[in-house]
């Protein structure tokens, strides 16, 4: 009860973690800082003993094997000062970049949905389970996703019929899912739902004759229907359990393969965009255009050998998977969701080093939840920690659609980069800069490559170039001042920079 | 009619299993709706697994060889009465 009733200490010997986020707060058993090179959970002594039973357990074991649950050790006061002997600490590796569920694609939410009831099975058959089952237990490393909370293992009780957390995995995961596909609920929405949607709220959007569809007709209109709101206070700590131990496992089992089910049919569909088939559909490239520009990408990427790439506006992600196949991690982003998710796709098939967000480098996420300290913002996660960043053919989209000059371009671009930036310029005369230009020629129409390098010229020097005969030039910067240097402490130049 | 035999039955188990109750402590908020459709389809589900075989029963003449134990016992003497 103390987690619940007094906030989470905070004694000055704590050094505040560079991360800029709260400690996480909500569970009762623990709480999780971010530091530099690792992730330190502190277990409060109340749920020390299970912590320490379920990290003995085979199952902890099978499931860190198989990939799907972090990776944990015994934090050690030797390595953390924040850890005072006696307390139990565990240490897990950092996931980098954080990727939030409202910038997933729906193909992610589907990977994540099915990897939390893959887990809370195993759990279930091992006589364990998992007291909370929602998104924001899950990350993508690269393109694979994990559960990162250890402490959402508790032993069950074998007679019990009810997964607790059964209702956490509706309103947050299957909920989300059908509202985005059958009312068009946007996923990114969810950055302002934590706790995802009710089934009233969802019962009440849909049209009469969808509630009774067999696909969610008991999640949302029986679920509606059976709401309580008036319940005497006893009614709600009683719950159905079964003699027969056998029995309640299947019980459990039945209901899991049933979300299973529903996840499935919620997130089934892909989508398509303008954008998704962009790449096979380009009629401003020719073949042999496109050639050079891979022969030249291909080049310098092994050339320079960086170890971390971003790629702003990745679309499909032919350059992403390229610089992934150079032997560079890979942060790749689109604001369109459908290409991204062929993105995904390609990389969670071949097991590329890719993680994939949906996000807008002009709108980059924002930063949320309480204090807006609970979830960082996008450029918080990505500033300075890349040795190579991608933008081909994007600095058109950011003029002529965001209406942002080349001077901010180039300072946000020298805030992502260690060292290197690959661009594509599109000049005016190219068809698709003529699609967004709309009218605007006296503004826009006669910007040229000298000018992008004229304005980038504070932060970068040019140092390769390649022209194309569909007039679109590479050019390859390198940072001016910055040879090498650790991410974080760039970073915090960087960050300087630009808030200048 | 066999149908009409087996619904008594299902009302019992669904009476027995909703009866049987114990403290929930809830980390997560299991809501109330969905947690009464976890009791019910717990019902639902317990009845099945009670009468699976007379459920079986129902849309196959012969029994399941693995709930016959006689039958089995004839498959593992090699007296298997499907190959005679």
């Amino acid at each position: 009860m103390n987690g619940l009733l007094n906030p989470p200490n905070r004694p000055a010997r704590h050094p505040s973690t560079d991360s800029g986020l709260e400690p996480t707060f909500r569970d009762p058993a623990g709480q999780l800082r971010l530091m530099d090179d690792c992730a330190l959970r502190q277990i409060r002594p109340a749920a020390r003993e299970v912590t320490l039973e379920f990290l003995r357990s085979p199952l902890r074991t099978a499931l860190e094997q198989s990939g799907d649950l972090i990776a944990s050790k015994i934090a050690s006061p030797d390595d953390h000062p924040l850890v005072a002997p006696g307390e139990l600490w565990l240490e897990h590796p950092r996931v980098d970049p954080i990727s939030y569920p409202w910038e997933w694609t729906t193909a992610q939410w589907r990977a994540a949905a099915e990897l939390t009831l893959r887990v809370a099975s195993q759990a279930i058959a091992a006589g364990w389970t998992l007291k909370d089952a929602t998104p924001l237990n899950v990350l993508f490393m690269g393109p694979r996703p994990v559960l990162v909370d250890v402490l959402s293992f508790e032993r069950r009780d074998p007679r019990s019929t009810v997964w607790l957390a059964y209702g956490q995995f509706v309103r947050t995961f299957l909920l989300p899912l059908v509202a985005a596909k059958y009312l068009g609920w946007p996923l990114e929405a969810t950055l302002f739902r934590r706790d995802g949607y009710e089934p009233r709220e969802i019962s009440k959007a849909l049209p009469r004759r969808q509630r009774f569809s067999p696909a969610w007709f008991d999640v949302v209109t029986l679920a509606t229907l059976l709401e309580r709101p008036s319940q005497k206070p006893s009614d709600a700590k009683k719950l159905p359990t079964a003699k027969d131990p056998a029995l309640a496992r299947h019980i459990l089992e039945k209901r899991i393969a049933r979300l299973g089910k529903q996840i499935r049919h919620a997130a089934g569909t892909p989508n398509r965009s303008q954008w998704s088939d962009y790449t096979q559909a380009a009629r401003h490239y020719k073949p042999a255009d496109i050639e050079r520009k891979r022969q030249f990408v291909k080049a310098t990427l092994e050339r320079l050998r960086p170890a971390r790439v971003l790629d702003i506006g990745a679309n499909t992600g032919s350059y992403a998977r390229m610089a992934a196949e150079a032997g560079a991690e890979v942060v790749a982003f689109d604001s369109d969701a459908a290409a991204l998710e062929t993105l995904w796709e390609t990389a969670a098939r071949e097991k590329l080093p890719i993680a994939a967000l949906v996000a807008n480098v002009a709108r980059p996420t924002p930063a949320a939840g309480w204090r807006n300290r609970e979830h960082l913002s996008l450029l918080d996660r990505l500033v300075g920690r890349f040795d190579l960043v991608l933008m081909l053919a994007v600095i058109h989209h950011l003029i002529l659609r965001e209406q942002a000059p080349l001077a901010l371009i180039g300072e946000l671009a020298a805030s992502l980069t260690r060292r290197w930036l690959l661009v594509e310029w599109v000049p005016p005369s190219d068809p698709m800069y003529q699609e967004w230009l709309r009218g605007r020629d006296e503004l826009y129409g006669n910007l040229s490559e000298d000018d992008l390098k004229q304005a980038f010229a504070p932060f970068f020097a040019v140092a390769d170039r390649c022209s194309l005969d569909n007039q679109r030039v590479l050019l390859l910067f390198e940072r001016m001042g910055e040879t090498s240097g650790g991410a974080a402490e760039t970073g915090k130049i960087n960050h300087k920079e630009s808030t200048a | 009619m066999k149908l009409l035999r087996i619904l008594p039955l299902v009302m019992i188990f669904m009476g027995a299993l909703l009866l049987s109750e114990r403290p929930a402590y809830a980390y997560a908020d299991p809501g109330t709706g969905l947690l009464a459709l976890q009791a019910a389809g717990s019902a639902l589900i317990a009845a099945g697994w009670y009468l699976r075989r007379k459920i079986y029963t129902l849309f196959h003449r012969a029994k399941p060889a693995a709930d016959n134990q006689e039958e089995a016992a004839r498959v593992v003497n090699g007296e298997d009465s499907h190959s005679s």
